[in-house]
C-alpha cells in the first residue's frame, strides 16, 4: 500500500470536522474522494497532506508513519499536494514556479518534459508571471509544479474550482494521461461524474465520515450517490 | 437610533449593555478623586508623577481610539501632543493671547493634522504599517521642525510659558484634578462612540473590514472620525501638560519619550479597551518610579519588564487576569455580554 | 553637483543595505524587528572591543558581524517563536512589542557596560578622485564593500535555490511548504542574515564616521523607513528606495540647509508611500 490512512480525525480549533476515516491508495492507482460542499474533504487532504495536525489516527506512506510530519517533510518524502487555491508564487515567472517545484534539487529534464507534454500551452508562457496568468493556466501550473517533484502520491483538491465546464474537463483529461503514465492520484472533487472517469476506486465522504466505497461501476449504481450527486431521482 | 434593525451579526458586537456602560468611569472617577486625599495629596513629588501618569493616560485614550478601534497605527502622538502644547506656548509668548485660546488653538490644529493624515491613509488605503511608516516620518519631521524653528520653539533649550507659571505650575494638586477631569471626559466620549453606533462600526471594522464595508459601513467616514477625535485628545492633553508644566521642550514629545511609552501602555492596558490605558499609565508609574534609582540599568529592566509582560499577557495584561479570574468563578455569573462572536473568538485562538 | 549626487549615492548604498535586513525579516513573516539597529550597535561595541584588544581590524569586523549574525538566530529561537504562532493581525503587534522591549534591553546592557563605547574604523590615505571627485578613501573603502554585498544578495535571490527559497515563502507560505521548504528553517537563516548585515552596516558607516551606543534607534528607524519606501520583502526595493533616499538627502542638505534636509528626506519617504501606497517594488 503507498498511502494508508487509519482512523483518521481532524479539525480546526478542538473541533472534528472528519473523523474515523480509513482510506488507502495503491501504487498506480488512482482514487477518488466525492462528497458535498461542506463534507470535509479539504480537511482530510490537509491532514494528509501535513497542512493539518491530525487529531488522532494514523497516515502512513509505503509502511512509514507521517503522522505528525510539517507539510514540508510530507512534501519531501514525495507527497505533492495541490489545494484548490493553487497557491502558487504570483510575483515568479511560471519558469521559476516549476522549477521550485523540485525544491531542493534541480528539476530533472524528463520532469519538466512531462509537464510540457501534459500541458503544451505552458511552453510559450515559461517568462510570464504567474499571478497573471488565467484560472486554468494557473492550474496547470499549479499541477506543472507538484510533478517536477516527481511526486510518489499526487493529491489533488478540487481541481475543477474555478473553472468553465470545458476547462474543468480538460484539467481531468490530463489527470487522465497522468494516470496512463502510472502515476498514483488521489483526488478530491464535488464534481462526482469528471472524479469518476478517472477513478480506479472512490470514496464518498459525509458529514466527515466515508459512507461507501466502490469502483466507479459500483457508485454510479447505487441508488444514494445517483440522488445525491448525479441528480437522478 | 437604528438598534433594532442591527443585522444578526452586527447584533453580537454591541458591546455593553446601555444602562451599566458607564460603571467603571464613575468608579474611576470616585477613585481619581478619593485617592490624592487619602494618600499623596501632600507630597509634591509623588502629586508630578500622578500628573504625568495621567497625561499619558489622555495621550493613550486618544491613541487607543485611533489605533485601538480603528486600526491606524498613529505613530505620532508626540507630535500630536506636540502641536497641543507648541500651539499653546507660542500663542502666549509671542501673540500675548490668554493660554486657553492657545489650548483650543493648539486642540484644533493637532485634530486637523490627525485628521489629514487619516484621510490621506483612507484615500490612499495604505495599510497598518505604511500608516505606521508615514506618521512616523511626521513624528521625525516635526522633531526636526522644532530644534530648527528656533525663534518660535526656543530649539533645544525650550521655551517657558510666562503666563502659566502663575497659575498652575506651582498648584501641583490643582494640576492633578485637571488631567483627572480631562481622561474621564475622555473615558466618557471613548464610551458614548462605543455605544453609539460607531461602536459597532468600529467593531466590525476590526473583525472584519472588508465585511463592514459590504454590509454598508462607510469605514473611510469613521477611521477619519475617530482620527480627528482622537488626535483632539491628544492635542489639548499637549496644551494642558504645557500649561501645567509651565515649560516646554522638543524631548518632552520626542517619539521615543511619548509614542513608545504609549504604545507600551495601549498594548500593556488592552487594545481598544476602555478602561486599559488608565489602569497602564498607573502600574507603569510606579514601575517608573521603582526603577528612579536603579540609575544605568533602569533601561534594561524596562525592557526586561516589556518583554515578559508581553510573552505572559499577549491579549492584555487586564484581558488575561480577567480570563484567569474566570476560570475560578462559575462561567454564568460573568456576563456572558462579553462574549464575543465566534468568529472573532475563533480568530483569537488560532 | 555631480560631487553631491556621488556623495549621496554612497550614503544611500549604506540606507539600502540597512533596509534589506529590515524588509526580508518583515517579508518573511510580518515582523519589523526594532532591534535591528541594536545589532548594529552591537557589532560595532564588539569590533571596537577587538580592536582595543589588538585584533587586526579585518578580524575584528568579521567576528562583529558573527556576533551580530549569532544575536539574530538567537533572537528567531527565542522570542521570535511565539510571535509566529499567532495570526496575523497580533503578529505584528506582538513582534514590535518584543523586539522594542529587546531593544530597550541591549541598549541598556551596552549603556551600562560601556556607556561611552562607540566605534570609529578610520582608513588613512589621500581622498581617492571618482569622475573628478575627491572621495575619501573610508567612504570609498564602504561604498565598494557595500555595492559588493549588495551585488551578492541580488544574485542570491534571484539565482540559487535557497534564494528562490526565502522568495517564495515571501510570495507564499504555504505554497513553499508545498514544495518542501520549511519557513522556519528560511526565517531563522534569514534572521541571522538580517543581523549580519545590522554588523556590515556599522562597521562600514564607521568608516566615514563614527557610531556610538545611543545612534541604535536612529539605524533602525532609517531602516525602517527605507524598506518601506523600497516595499516590504523587496531586496532590490531596499537598495533603490536607499539611493534614492541617499541622493535626496545630501542635495538638499547641500543646496537648502542643515536641519530642513532632514524634513525633506521624511518627505521625500512619506510622498513615495503616498504615490506608491505599497512601495517602489511592493507586490
Amino acid at each position: 500500500m503507498l498511502l494508508e490512512v487509519s482512523t483518521l480525525a481532524a479539525g480546526y480549533l478542538g473541533q472534528t470536522v472528519v473523523q474515523g476515516v480509513n482510506l488507502e491508495v495503491s501504487p498506480g492507482e488512482v482514487v477518488a474522494i466525492i462528497g458535498s460542499n461542506g463534507a470535509g474533504k479539504t480537511t482530510l487532504m490537509r491532514a494528509i497532506a501535513g497542512l493539518l495536525r491530525p487529531m488522532a489516527g494514523r497516515v502512513s506512506l509505503a509502511g512509514r508513519d507521517m503522522t505528525r510530519w510539517p507539510a514540508h517533510r510530507v512534501a519531501g518524502a514525495g507527497v505533492a499536494y495541490v489545494p484548490a487555491e493553487r497557491h502558487l508564487f504570483p510575483a515568479m515567472t511560471v519558469k521559476t514556479n516549476l522549477v521550485l517545484g523540485a525544491y531542493p534539487h534541480r528539476p530533472q529534464r524528463e520532469a519538466l518534459e512531462l509537464v510540457f507534454e501534459i500541458f503544451p500551452a505552458l511552453k510559450p508562457r515559461l517568462q510570464q508571471r504567474a499571478g497573471t496568468l488565467s484560472g486554468g493556466q494557473q492550474q496547470m501550473v499549479a499541477v506543472g509544479r507538484a510533478l517536477v517533484a516527481q511526486p510518489r502520491l499526487l493529491m489533488l483538491d478540487e481541481p475543477s474550482t474555478g473553472l468553465a465546464p470545458k476547462l474543468a474537463k480538460d484539467a481531468f483529461e490530463a489527470l487522465g494521461s497522468l494516470k496512463g503514465r502510472g502515476m498514483t492520484l488521489l483526488v478530491a472533487e464535488q464534481q462526482v461524474p469528471l472524479a469518476l472517469s478517472v477513478a480506479d476506486r472512490g470514496y464518498v465522504l459525509e458529514n466527515g465520515r466515508i459512507t461507501l466505497e466502490g469502483t466507479p461501476h459500483e457508485l454510479d449504481r447505487n441508488p444514494e450517490v445517483r440522488r445525491a450527486y448525479l441528480g437522478v431521482a | 437610533m437604528t438598534g433594532g434593525r442591527l443585522p444578526a451579526r452586527l447584533g453580537n458586537l454591541v458591546p455593553v449593555a446601555r444602562g451599566r456602560a458607564f460603571l467603571p468611569i464613575l468608579a474611576a472617577g470616585v477613585l481619581v478623586l478619593v485617592v490624592p486625599q487619602v494618600w499623596f495629596a501632600d507630597s509634591e513629588y509623588t502629586t508630578s508623577l500622578a500628573v504625568q501618569a495621567l497625561a499619558f493616560a489622555g495621550y493613550a485614550v486618544g491613541f487607543n481610539l485611533i489605533f485601538g478601534t480603528t486600526n491606524q497605527l498613529f505613530l505620532c502622538v508626540g507630535a500630536l501632543a506636540g502641536i497641543g502644547a507648541y500651539g499653546t506656548g507660542i500663542l502666549s509668548n509671542h501673540a500675548s493671547l490668554p493660554i486657553w485660546v492657545g489650548i483650543v488653538a493648539g486642540t484644533i490644529v493637532a485634530a486637523a493634522v490627525g485628521g489629514l493624515m487619516s484621510w490621506v491613509a483612507v484615500r490612499r488605503s495604505l495599510g497598518v504599517i505604511f500608516t505606521g511608516v508615514l506618521t512616523l516620518a511626521f513624528s521625525f519631521a516635526f522633531q526636526d521642525l522644532l530644534f530648527g524653528q528656533q525663534h518660535l520653539t526656543g530649539g533645544s533649550t525650550g521655551q517657558t510659558l510666562t503666563a502659566a507659571a502663575a497659575s498652575l505650575a506651582d498648584n501641583q494638586i490643582g494640576g492633578y484634578y485637571l488631567f483627572g477631569a480631562v481622561v474621564i471626559g475622555f473615558l466618557i466620549i471613548f464610551r458614548l462612540l462605543q455605544i453609539s453606533h460607531f461602536g459597532w462600526a468600529f467593531r466590525a471594522l476590526r473583525d472584519d473590514e472588508l465585511a463592514a464595508e459590504l454590509a454598508g459601513v462607510n469605514v473611510a467616514r469613521y477611521r477619519i472620525c475617530a482620527a480627528v477625535i482622537g488626535s483632539a485628545m491628544i492635542g489639548l492633553t499637549g496644551g494642558l501638560y504645557a500649561y501645567s508644566e509651565g515649560f516646554i521642550s522638543p524631548p518632552t514629545f520626542a517619539f521615543d519619550q511619548v509614542d513608545v511609552t504609549v504604545l507600551v501602555l495601549v498594548a500593556f492596558g488592552g487594545l481598544g479597551t476602555l478602561l486599559g490605558p488608565l489602569i497602564a499609565a498607573v502600574v507603569f508609574a510606579f514601575v517608573d518610579n521603582a526603577l528612579v534609582n536603579s540609575g544605568q540599568l533602569r533601561e534594561l529592566i524596562y525592557g526586561a519588564i516589556i518583554v515578559v509582560i508581553f510573552l505572559g499577557f499577549r491579549r492584555g495584561v487586564p484581558q488575561t487576569l480577567g480570563a484567569i479570574v474566570r476560570r475560578f468563578i462559575p462561567h454564568d455569573k460573568v456576563g456572558t455580554r462579553w462574549r464575543l462572536p465566534l468568529s472573532v473568538r475563533q480568530r483569537e485562538r488560532s | 553637483m555631480k560631487a553631491v549626487i556621488l556623495d549621496g549615492i554612497i550614503l544611500g548604498l549604506g540606507f539600502g543595505l540597512l533596509g534589506v535586513g529590515m524588509t526580508l525579516v518583515y517579508g518573511l513573516g510580518g515582523v519589523l524587528n526594532l532591534a535591528y539597529g541594536e545589532f548594529a550597535v552591537l557589532a560595532a561595541i564588539v569590533v571596537a572591543q577587538a580592536i582595543s584588544g589588538g585584533m587586526p581590524t579585518v578580524l575584528a569586523a568579521v567576528l562583529g558581524i558573527l556576533a551580530a549574525a549569532t544575536a539574530g538566530v538567537l533572537l528567531d529561537l527565542s522570542l521570535m517563536r511565539p510571535v509566529y504562532r499567532q495570526s496575523t493581525g497580533h503578529r505584528v503587534l506582538l513582534g514590535l512589542m518584543l523586539t522594542l522591549g529587546l531593544a530597550f534591553v541591549i541598549e541598556g546592557v551596552l549603556t551600562w557596560r560601556d556607556p561611552l563605547g562607540g566605534l570609529t574604523i578610520s582608513i588613512g590615505g589621500k581622498p581617492i578622485s571618482i569622475l573628478g571627485v575627491p572621495i575619501a578613501v573610508g567612504s570609498v573603502w564602504a561604498a565598494l564593500i557595500t555595492l559588493a554585498v549588495g551585488v551578492v544578495l541580488l544574485v542570491f535571490f534571484a539565482a540559487t535555490t535557497f534564494g528562490r527559497g526565502v522568495r517564495s515563502v515571501i510570495q507564499d507560505e504555504l505554497g513553499a511548504r508545498l514544495v518542501g521548504i520549511s519557513p522556519s528553517l528560511v526565517r531563522t537563516v534569514i534572521f541571522g542574515l538580517s543581523g549580519a548585515l545590522a554588523g556590515l552596516v556599522a562597521v562600514t558607516q564607521s568608516m566615514t564616521s563614527p557610531l556610538t551606543v545611543s545612534g541604535g534607534f536612529n539605524l533602525t528607524v532609517y531602516a525602517l523607513i527605507v524598506s518601506v519606501v523600497g516595499g516590504l520583502g523587496s531586496v532590490a526595493g531596499a537598495f533603490l528606495a536607499g539611493i534614492l533616499l541617499g541622493i535626496v538627502d545630501d542635495v538638499s542638505a547641500r543646496y537648502i540647509g542643515s536641519y530642513i534636509s532632514d524634513i525633506v528626506l521624511l518627505g521625500a519617504a512619506a510622498l513615495t508611500i503616498l504615490v506608491r501606497p505599497r512601495g517602489l517594488f511592493g507586490s
